[in-house]
C-alpha cells in the first residue's frame, strides 16, 4: 500500500508539472514598439486543418504588425463557444472570424456585447474601398440592426459563384442519345430513359438532406420557404418583382413544384432514402456504383467520384439551372458572408484603433486579400506579361488539384480568412470545365439572385415571429413529406392543407416580415 | 459436487451460450467493420466492398490522422485529463465517502441531501461558467480535472459500498491501536478493490469521452482528442440548413474509421485489466461467528 501511496503521488506530481509547464504563457505587457498582440478565434473545419505555419495568415499579419494568438475551435462546436464567450465577455477574444449578426448575435450586439464596427468605419479604409469598388454599399447597409448600425465586416464577393447544381452521368446521356437537359420537363424525360435502362435504379438522389434539391430547385419554381439559407422565413417566400414576401408555402409556385417533385417520386425516379440525410460516403457509394446516375450536389465533389468508380468511361458533369415556370434559377446567394467581429472588451484596450486598422489592413487589403486567394507572388504563382498568373509546377502538379493544394499547403482560400472573393481571381484555380460552366451561367442573367432582406425585429416582434414560425414550419414539413410521397393527395387535399396553413396565422406571420423590412 | 445434467438444464445452457455468442457479435461487428473501414482504400469503400476484412489494404488513413496538427498534443492532453483526473477524484470520493458511510455521525443526513440535491438541480452552463471563470480556472488544466472530482452518483456508489464492509473488522483494528486514518488506508481500502475499480473505471472513462467541458474551458492547445474526433466525425455534418458551404465538406469514411480506433482503443483495452477486481470475492471470510 505504502507503495502505491509513494507512485500515486510520483505520478501527480510529474503531471503537475507537466500542467505548471503548460500553463506558463504569460501575457506580456503591452509594448508600444513591437507588433500588436491579438488574440483571434478560428472556425476550424476538419477538411482543412489549421496549421500556423500557412504562408497567407502568415504574410498578411506580418504585413499588418500583427502577433495574432490563434484560437482554433472546431467548427461543429464554434457557435457555442462564441456565444459563450460573447455571453459572459469574460475570456473574449480580441477577434472573432467567421460571424455574423444574425441569430443570438443581433440580441448580444444590440445589448452591447459587439462593437458597432460602422461607427468606425475611418479606421477601415481598406473595407470602405473594396465595398466601393465591388459597388456593394446597398448589400452592406443591409447588415444593419435595427439601431442602424453594423456590427461585423462581412466578406464580400462581386459575383457569386455557380459551386453547385444538377450533376448528371455525361457519359448516360451520350450512351442513350439524350441531349442535356435545359428545363424540369428534359430532367423528367432523361431520368425516365435512365430509369428504363436500369430498373432496380433511382436515377436521381441528394447529398445531405432534401434541403439540398429543395433550395437549388425552388428559385426556379418561384419560391424558397426558407430554404435558401436566409434564417427564420422557413414558410415564406419572396417575391423578386415586387420586392416583398408572400406565404410561399401555399403558393402556386409550390402547388406545381411537389406536383413535379411527386411525379418523380411516384415513378421510382428519385431516391426515396433522400428523406434520411444521405450522407458523404454513402452517396458517393449510390453514384459510384451506377445506383443513382444524377444529383443534386457541389462540383468540389464529383472529381474523387470520377476516380473512384470501377464503371467504364464514368463521367459526371454539372449543368447550368434548369428552367422552371419562374425562370432558370439557382439558390440564391449573398455577396456579402461571415466576417469579422470586435467583442466588446477589445474597444477598452488602448490599441484598439491600432488593431481594427491592422485588422483591417490583414484582411481587405488589395495585395494582402490576394494573397489569401493566391498565395505569394514568386512562391506559388508568377504574374505572366498580359496580367495572367501561372501556378507553380508543384501546385498545378498537386493531385488534390490546384484549389485544394492551396487550402491544404498555404490556407489560400479559406472561407474563415479570406474576405475578398472576386469570381475572376477564384476562376484560375479551378479547371477550366468549372470555369466554362460559370461563364454560361453568369451570361444567362440574373440566375444567383440575391438573398432575400432579414427584417429588422425588436425583441417582442422577434418572439412573436418565433411563436408563429415553429408551428407553422413543423407544419409545413409533415405536409410536404406527406405530398412528395402521395400520403395526401396534392389536388384533393390541397384546400385543407392551405386552411390550416391559414389558421396557424401564416398571413399574420407574413404581414410581421413585409411590415419590418 | 457432482452435478447432474438433465435436459432441461443442457437446454438451458444451450440458450444462454448462444445469447452469449449473440451478444459478443453484436459488440464486436461493428467494430471489426471500421477498423476494416480504416484500413482499406477509398476507392474500395465508395464501391461498397468492404466488409469485415479491409480491401485494399492501406495504412494512408492513420498516416494522415498522424500528421492532422495538434493530434499528439491533443492526445497528451486527454491522457493528463483521464489520469490525474481519476486519481484526484478517487481520492476527493474516499474521503468524502468514508465518514458519510457512518450513519451515526452528527451531520451526516444535511450533506447527504447537499450531495442529492446537486444530483437533480444545476447552475446551468452560463452560471456554471462564470463560476469558473471567477476562480481563474478557465483557460488552465484544471478547469478539467476539479471542477468534476465528485461525482454525486459515484459517491453514493462509494458510500454503500463502505456501508456493506462490516463494522466488526473496523472495531477489532480500533481495539489494535489503529487510528481512523490507519484504518480507512489499511483495512478499508484494501477491501474495498472492487468499489474503487468500479468508481475508478467510471470516472476514467468520463474524463477520456469529455469534450465539451474542454471545448467551453479550455484554450485550442489544451483541448483533448475527444473534440478532435468529434471535429473529424462529425464536424462536417452538423450545421443545419444555414450554411451551404458545410455540405460540400466530406471526409474520407477511412479517416473516421482511423481516428475512431485510435481514439477509442486505449480506454477499451483498460476493462480486462480491471475485470479482476470485479469478480473477487474480497470479504469472504473476513469475519466469523
Amino acid at each position: 500500500m505504502k507503495k502505491l501511496l509513494f507512485s500515486f503521488l510520483a505520478i501527480s506530481l510529474s503531471l503537475t508539472s507537466i500542467i505548471a509547464s503548460g500553463s506558463k504563457e504569460v501575457e506580456s505587457s503591452k509594448e508600444s514598439d513591437g507588433p500588436i498582440k491579438v488574440s483571434m478565434y478560428y472556425s476550424d473545419n476538419a477538411t482543412l486543418p489549421f496549421k500556423s505555419d500557412w504562408l497567407s495568415i502568415n504574410s498578411a499579419a506580418e504585413d499588418s504588425n500583427l502577433d495574432i494568438e490563434w484560437e482554433i475551435i472546431p467548427i461543429a462546436d464554434y457557435s457555442t463557444k462564441v456565444s459563450l464567450a460573447l455571453n459572459t465577455g469574460t475570456n473574449a477574444p480580441d477577434v472573432i472570424l467567421y460571424q455574423t449578426t444574425k441569430g443570438e448575435n443581433a440580441n448580444l450586439a444590440l445589448n452591447g456585447a459587439l462593437v458597432p464596427i460602422s461607427d468606425y468605419s475611418d479606421w477601415t479604409p481598406n473595407f470602405n474601398k473594396m465595398v466601393e469598388k465591388f459597388n456593394m454599399s446597398e448589400e452592406v447597409d443591409q447588415l444593419q440592426l435595427k439601431d442602424g448600425k453594423r456590427y461585423y465586416m462581412p466578406s464580400l464577393t462581386d459575383v457569386p459563384f455557380y459551386d453547385g447544381g444538377l450533376i448528371l452521368r455525361e457519359d448516360l446521356l451520350d450512351e442513350y442519345g439524350l441531349d442535356a437537359p435545359k428545363t424540369f420537363d428534359d430532367l423528367y424525360n432523361v431520368l425516365k430513359v435512365f430509369k428504363e435502362n436500369n430498373p432496380d435504379s433511382y436515377p436521381l438522389t441528394i447529398l445531405a438532406g432534401p434541403r439540398v434539391l429543395y433550395r437549388m430547385t425552388m428559385p426556379s419554381f418561384g419560391i424558397s420557404v426558407g430554404k435558401n439559407s436566409s434564417s427564420g422565413t422557413n414558410t415564406l417566400s419572396w417575391d423578386y418583382t415586387n420586392k416583398n414576401y408572400f406565404e410561399g408555402a401555399i403558393s402556386e409556385g409550390y402547388k406545381e413544384y411537389i406536383t413535379y417533385f411527386h411525379k418523380l417520386y411516384e415513378e421510382g425516379l428519385l431516391d426515396p432514402e433522400m428523406a434520411e440525410p444521405i450522407d458523404g460516403d454513402r452517396w458517393s457509394q449510390k453514384l459510384a456504383t451506377g445506383k443513382s446516375m444524377a444529383s443534386y450536389a457541389y462540383y468540389d465533389q464529383i472529381g474523387g467520384l470520377e476516380a473512384a468508380s470501377n464503371i467504364e468511361g464514368y463521367k459526371l458533369q454539372m449543368y447550368p439551372s434548369l428552367e422552371g415556370p419562374a425562370g432558370a434559377h439557382h439558390q440564391p446567394k449573398s455577396k456579402t458572408g461571415s466576417g469579422i467581429m470586435f467583442p466588446i472588451k477589445t474597444a477598452q484596450r488602448d490599441d484598439f484603433e491600432q488593431i481594427v486598422r491592422a485588422v483591417d489592413n490583414m484582411f481587405f487589403s488589395e495585395e494582402n486579400s490576394k494573397a489569401f486567394c493566391l498565395g505569394e507572388e514568386g512562391v506559388t504563382y508568377t504574374t505572366n506579361s498580359d496580367g495572367s498568373i501561372t501556378f507553380t509546377e508543384k501546385i498545378v502538379n498537386a493531385k488534390e488539384g490546384i484549389y485544394k493544394y492551396l487550402q491544404l499547403e498555404y490556407g489560400c482560400g479559406s472561407d474563415v480568412t479570406q474576405m475578398v472573393w472576386v469570381n475572376q481571381r477564384e476562376m484560375t484555380k479551378y479547371d477550366e470545365n468549372y470555369s466554362a460552366i460559370n461563364k454560361v451561367v453568369e451570361d444567362m442573367g440574373d440566375v444567383i439572385q440575391y438573398i432575400p432582406p432579414t427584417p429588422n425585429f425588436d425583441d417582442m416582434q422577434s418572439e412573436e415571429a418565433g411563436m408563429l414560425q415553429t408551428p407553422l414550419s413543423d407544419t409545413f414539413e409533415r405536409w410536404n413529406d406527406a405530398f412528395l410521397t402521395g400520403a395526401k393527395d396534392i389536388n384533393a387535399d390541397w384546400d385543407e392543407y392551405v386552411s390550416t396553413m391559414k389558421k396557424l396565422g401564416i398571413e399574420k406571420f407574413c404581414d410581421l416580415y413585409n411590415e419590418n423590412l | 459436487m457432482k452435478t447432474y445434467k438433465t435436459r432441461s438444464t443442457v437446454l438451458f445452457d444451450i440458450i444462454v451460450n448462444l445469447f452469449m455468442i449473440f451478444t459478443i457479435i453484436s459488440c464486436l461487428v461493428p467494430f471489426i467493420y471500421i477498423f476494416a473501414l480504416s484500413l482499406s482504400s477509398p476507392e474500395a469503400i465508395i464501391n461498397n466492398e468492404v466488409f469485415f476484412l479491409p480491401k485494399g489494404l492501406n495504412f494512408e488513413a492513420y498516416k494522415s490522422i498522424f500528421t492532422y496538427p495538434n493530434f499528439f498534443n491533443a492526445y497528451k492532453n486527454t491522457l493528463i485529463y483521464t489520469i490525474l483526473g481519476t486519481l484526484i477524484s478517487l481520492f476527493l470520493i474516499v474521503l468524502f465517502a468514508y465518514p458519510l458511510s457512518k450513519t451515526y455521525l452528527k451531520g451526516n443526513k444535511v450533506f447527504m441531501k447537499i450531495v442529492v440535491f446537486s444530483m437533480f438541480f444545476t447552475g446551468g452552463l452560463i452560471p456554471n461558467y462564470l463560476l469558473i471563470s471567477y476562480l481563474h480556472l478557465t483557460n488552465t488544466r484544471w478547469a478539467m480535472l476539479i471542477p468534476f472530482a465528485i461525482n454525486p452518483f459515484n459517491l453514493i456508489l462509494m458510500i454503500n459500498f463502505f456501508k456493506s464492509i462490516s463494522n466488526e473488522i473496523e472495531e477489532a483494528a480500533l481495539i489494535d491501536g489503529l487510528n481512523y486514518f490507519g484504518i480507512l488506508w489499511k483495512i478499508i481500502l484494501p477491501l474495498s478493490q472492487a468499489g474503487l475499480a468500479t468508481v475508478g473505471l467510471y470516472t476514467a472513462v468520463f474524463f477520456w469521452n469529455d469534450w465539451f467541458n474542454g471545448l467551453i474551458y479550455l484554450k485550442s492547445s489544451q483541448f483533448p482528442v475527444m473534440l478532435f474526433l468529434r471535429n473529424i466525425v462529425n464536424g462536417t455534418s452538423m450545421v443545419g440548413d444555414a450554411a451551404g458551404a458545410v455540405d460540400k465538406a466530406t471526409i474520407g469514411i477511412s479517416i473516421k474509421g482511423a481516428v475512431i480506433i485510435v481514439t477509442t482503443l486505449p480506454i477499451i483495452a483498460i476493462y480486462p485489466f480491471l475485470q479482476k477486481y470485479f469478480v473477487k470475492g474480497v470479504m469472504i471470510g473476513s469475519v466469523k461467528g
